[in-house]
């Protein structure tokens, strides 16, 4: 994925500019001070307030871009897109195929051509195609196989967003499970962050560290297969005290990692708990609390998704009401009882007679409607939520760690 | 730096030095601006200054201004009391909500024994006991209950006695206050608590709590953009350190702002801006970002996007000057003295006057130095395809995604904001129609916040009901992404193939026939029918 690229520096108006420190004698005897060794200091003080963090190094600067990966490489990940809720990936190499309901995709059809691309497939006429795109953690989680329920695209922007992650913090995370989140995370840290992700299910483990390989996102993790709650032996996450800046934890008994986070959280640093039961949010509660975190909120998010429509919709109907023929009236009938053959018969006609007698008057009708809403009745675009949505993932439990250093629950 | 224009830095060398691998301190910072959390869910400004200098008042907290120079220094997270003319910043530990009654004053600790009594034996239960000792069946609500006045209660405010105090005697004084349930004791209190001791907590100012306490205070002003719906902008717009994201911003700059946090000083975040300068200059400087983050965000003028209204000439690239870049380039580190400012400074009597008009001049040269111009932006902009676009605009959403998107690499995710959904509809369909675009999505989003407590978990009572609406998408290329012609050239390559991979097809054409009519002639259409049958 490009985030893990490493980033390309060139020059930036700030490196050109050349400022940097400039070293001034101490003047030997009590003169007093020269105008020019006066702006030099006063120099340095400008650029170390402009940097800030006591840096008066331009050349600190550069512009840092990540490489664009604009055509599809030997090996690179690609994301297939069949349909919105249909997508698969593979790694494009030469003679393979890719196969799916759609027909057959040779990999050689991909290699050099841009993301973004359509590509048609081999057999059945070529009628069958495919989007080629390029991978985000939003796309890999929607095409991944899924090893464990994952953290939807919209929980997991949550949790990245709520923990405040940004470029180069360490983060903490269990368990891994499918990987989806790890991604998303990885994403927001990358250049220079780490994660650590803890799963306990050695295979598991074993699957996400080959999958991070080949996904060429490796540097910016660890996997470790360990239970932090110590179920079996020590738990925590091995991590000095106070040296990770924010914690995610998507476990059934998350209450029991709580005391190992608040040690090695920095202070004030963030913690999302993933909780699909109220209940193992309760006492994950009560634990945080006891471990000095504070501003601890529970939050659910649901996403609603829209259908775009173009709707036409015709005025109220206006047509005539049957009626019984004028002849045939309620004495006409009661009189006979049952309905002779030439009554019927003359029904009929009538009936027929209403039909053509009906018919020029719907027409004048429609036209003189044309006549006064303009020539042609306007679309309405409309939108409508999905019939059926997601109705509950998770629910969210963010919290901040306090200031106090908190002791190490394996000692 | 070395002679060559790019060096590609493995991400290995990570040089310690590095400006741009130093996190924020959590130490609150000279000139930082912070939010105040209080208990009752207001949320404030304040900008820590030691010295005020003709600034805007710091704080203002019930009518009332508080300095903040005591702030500078703290770590953030603590929690302050407003005290009758200035902010007391207490131990580690305490809450917004203080704890009752306060066990640092009295020895006796009965009824807190009460309150975590009910608590504790709730927290060791799996279905807590909510049953209580007392209940409603004798309570008379007409407004006796508390035997103070309300002149003796305003008294002992003015003279400025100490917050708990009040609240305990308030307490004394209720009538009915032993026969309520433990936690109609505990909110009563609570109530008493947040009116007579206000607190609150010094809280950092991150996209989610600025962009929250925004959207309480004034909604309208950023187009109803609430927080879930930047966290969404951010993730699907697949920003990161690196990234270039042109983004069209009318909401204040929160959204430009929390672009260049995201992406930590790597990168750019084209932001276009109408008129004579820069806008949203206040709002920036809440996010407290630092020299390489605020560089990070280049200023695109409306005119080099979209162009010149109708009827005028546009400047010609060739003609025009960047007199700003010019200038610029005539300046030399550290800005030896010209001879009329040399004579100038020599007429001045005192030192330290000399080293005033000093740190002004080398100050304002550092910042003209170190500013890139909206003619570089422009070029920049031009040079390489951009990895995201983000709207989150008050004008048309179709036509700006239009003319915006032949600046998006293929491939690379868009994300449209608008308060409304009826604009993005339109928008959707003319995607659509174009076959700009796959992967569209429109959603908004649900957020709810939950009381967690023994036995007494709920929803909270109040909800946002709209957060605003985003599309999403992702560009196709327009070359390759849209290839009607192509299916001539497959069809000559499957006839010159013929041999064994024909025969083979004519095994599977039940098969391949059901795939063609599933993928259907237009992938946004056959999409959109097969979600209607999957839902």
């Amino acid at each position: 994925m490009d985030f893990a690229q490493p980033l390309i520096e060139s020059e930036s108006v700030t490196t050109k500019s050349k400022i940097r420190h400039i070293l001034v004698k101490p003047s030997e005897n009590d003169d007093p001070p020269k105008l020019d060794d006066m702006l030099v200091e006063a120099a340095n003080q400008a650029a170390s307030n402009v940097f800030g963090n006591n840096n008066t190094d331009s050349s600190q600067y550069p512009e840092r871009v990540i490489p664009q990966s604009e055509k599809i490489e030997e090996n690179a990940l690609v994301v297939i897109f069949e349909s919105f809720d249909n997508l698969d990936f593979c790694y494009a190499k030469s003679g393979e195929i890719f196969n799916n309901r759609n027909g057959h995709f040779h990999h050689d059809d991909f290699i050099g051509k841009p993301y973004g691309s359509k590509i048609r497939s081999r057999n059945n006429q070529g009628y069958g195609f495919v989007f080629l795109l390029k991978p985000t953690p939003e796309l890999w989680a929607r095409s991944l196989k899924h090893r464990t329920q994952i953290v939807h695209e919209l929980d997991a922007s949550m949790i990245v967003f709520y923990l405040n992650l940004r470029p180069n913090m360490v983060v903490c995370e269990s368990g891994t499970g499918s990987g989806a989140l790890s991604h998303c995370i990885m994403r927001t840290i990358a250049p220079h962050g780490k994660l650590y992700t803890y799963e306990f299910n050695g295979m598991r483990a074993e699957t996400a560290r080959q999958e991070f390989a080949k996904n060429r996102v490796g540097h910016l993790v660890e996997v470790l297969h360990k239970d932090v709650c110590g179920k079996h032996g020590p738990g925590g996450f091995d991590r000095p005290q106070a040296s990770v800046d924010a914690i995610v934890l998507d476990l059934p008994e998350p209450w029991a990692a709580v005391p190992h986070c608040g040690h090695i959280l920095k202070p004030n640093a963030r913690l999302a708990s993933y909780s699909p039961c109220v209940e193992q949010a309760q006492r994950t509660i009560e634990e945080l609390k006891k471990c000095g975190f504070h501003s601890i909120k529970t939050m659910e998010f649901r996403l609603k998704e829209h259908y775009v429509d173009e709707v036409e919709y015709d005025p109220p109907p206006r047509e005539k009401r049957p009626r019984l023929p004028t002849h045939l009236g309620p004495t006409g009938k009661s009189n006979t009882g049952t309905k002779t053959a030439t009554d019927a018969e003359a029904e009929k006609q009538e009936q027929e007679e209403e039909v053509t007698k009906g018919q020029p008057a719907a027409t004048d009708q429609a036209s003189s409607d044309n006549a006064t809403a303009g020539s042609k009745r306007k679309k309405l675009l409309v939108t409508r939520p999905f019939a059926m949505m997601r109705g509950h993932t998770a629910f969210l439990t963010f919290c901040t760690a306090g200031n106090t250093p908190q002791p190490d629950p394996n000692q | 730096m070395s002679e060559s224009n790019d060096v590609v830095m493995t991400t290995s060398q990570t040089s310690e030095s590095d400006p741009l691998m130093i996190l924020p301190s959590n130490v609150v910072q000279e000139g930082d601006h912070v939010i105040l959390v209080f208990g009752d869910g207001r949320q404030l400004f304040a900008q820590c200054l030691k010295k005020l200098r003709g600034k805007a008042p710091p704080v203002k907290i019930n009518k009332r201004t508080y300095p903040t120079f005591n702030l500078v220094g703290l770590p953030y997270g603590t929690v302050v009391e407003v005290g009758s003319s200035k902010l007391h910043p207490l131990p580690e530990g305490e809450d917004v909500i203080p704890k009752y009654p306060d066990t640092n004053k009295k020895g006796d600790d009965s009824n807190e024994g009460n309150l975590e009594d009910a608590e504790a034996t709730a927290a060791d239960n799996t279905f807590p006991s909510i049953e209580q000792a007392n209940d409603n069946r004798d309570l008379v609500d007409n407004n006796t209950s508390q035997q103070l006045q309300q002149r003796q209660v305003e008294k002992m405010r003015r003279t400025g006695m100490e917050g708990a105090t009040i609240v305990d005697t308030l307490i004394e004084n209720s009538a009915s206050f032993q026969n309520k349930t433990e936690f109609s004791k505990a909110k009563y209190v609570a109530r008493k608590q947040l009116k007579y001791q206000q607190r609150c907590r010094i809280v950092r100012c991150t996209p989610s709590s600025l962009c929250e306490a925004m959207f309480l205070k004034e909604p309208r002003k950023m187009l109803n953009l609430r927080e879930d719906t930047l966290g969404q902008i951010l993730s699907y717009s697949n920003v990161c350190a690196g990234s270039h994201v042109l983004v069209m911003d009318n909401c204040m700059g929160i959204v430009t702002g929390a672009l260049a946090q995201r992406m930590g000083g790597y990168g750019k975040v084209f932001s276009i801006y109408p008129g004579q300068q820069p806008p949203y200059v206040d709002m920036i400087a809440r996010f407290n970002l630092n020299f390489a983050e605020n560089s990070s965000i280049k200023w695109v003028h409306v005119e080099d996007v979209f162009g010149t209204p109708q009827g005028e000439t546009p400047t010609s690239a060739e003609t025009e000057v960047d007199e700003e870049k010019a200038d610029r380039e005539l300046l030399e580190w550290p800005c030896p003295l010209q001879d009329h400012t040399r004579a100038h400074l020599e007429k001045m009597e005192s030192e330290k006057e000399k080293r005033d008009f000093l740190a002004r001049r080398c100050a304002r040269f550092t910042r003209k130095l170190t500013r890139g111009t909206p003619g570089e932006a422009k070029e920049m902009l031009n040079a390489r395809k951009c990895d995201s676009v983000v709207i989150a605009t008050k004008h048309d959403p179709t036509q700006s995604l239009i003319e915006l998107l032949p600046y998006l690499a293929p491939s690379s995710p868009f994300v449209v904001f608008c308060e409304y959904i009826e604009p993005l509809a339109e928008c959707f369909r003319e995607l659509q129609e174009q076959r700009l675009a796959i992967n569209l999505r429109l959603s908004d989003t649900w957020m709810r916040e939950y009381q967690v407590l023994p036995g007494r978990t709920h929803p909270s009572m109040n909800m946002s009901q709209s957060g605003g609406f985003v599309l999403t998408g992702i560009k196709l290329c327009p070359v390759t992404g849209i290839n009607d012609l192509d299916e001539e050239i497959m069809k000559e390559i499957k006839e010159k193939m013929g041999g064994r991979r024909g025969k083979k097809s004519s095994n599977k054409k039940k098969g391949g026939k059901r795939g063609r009519n599933d993928a259907g002639g237009d992938g946004e259409r056959g999409q959109k029918s097969r979600r209607v049958e999957g839902k």
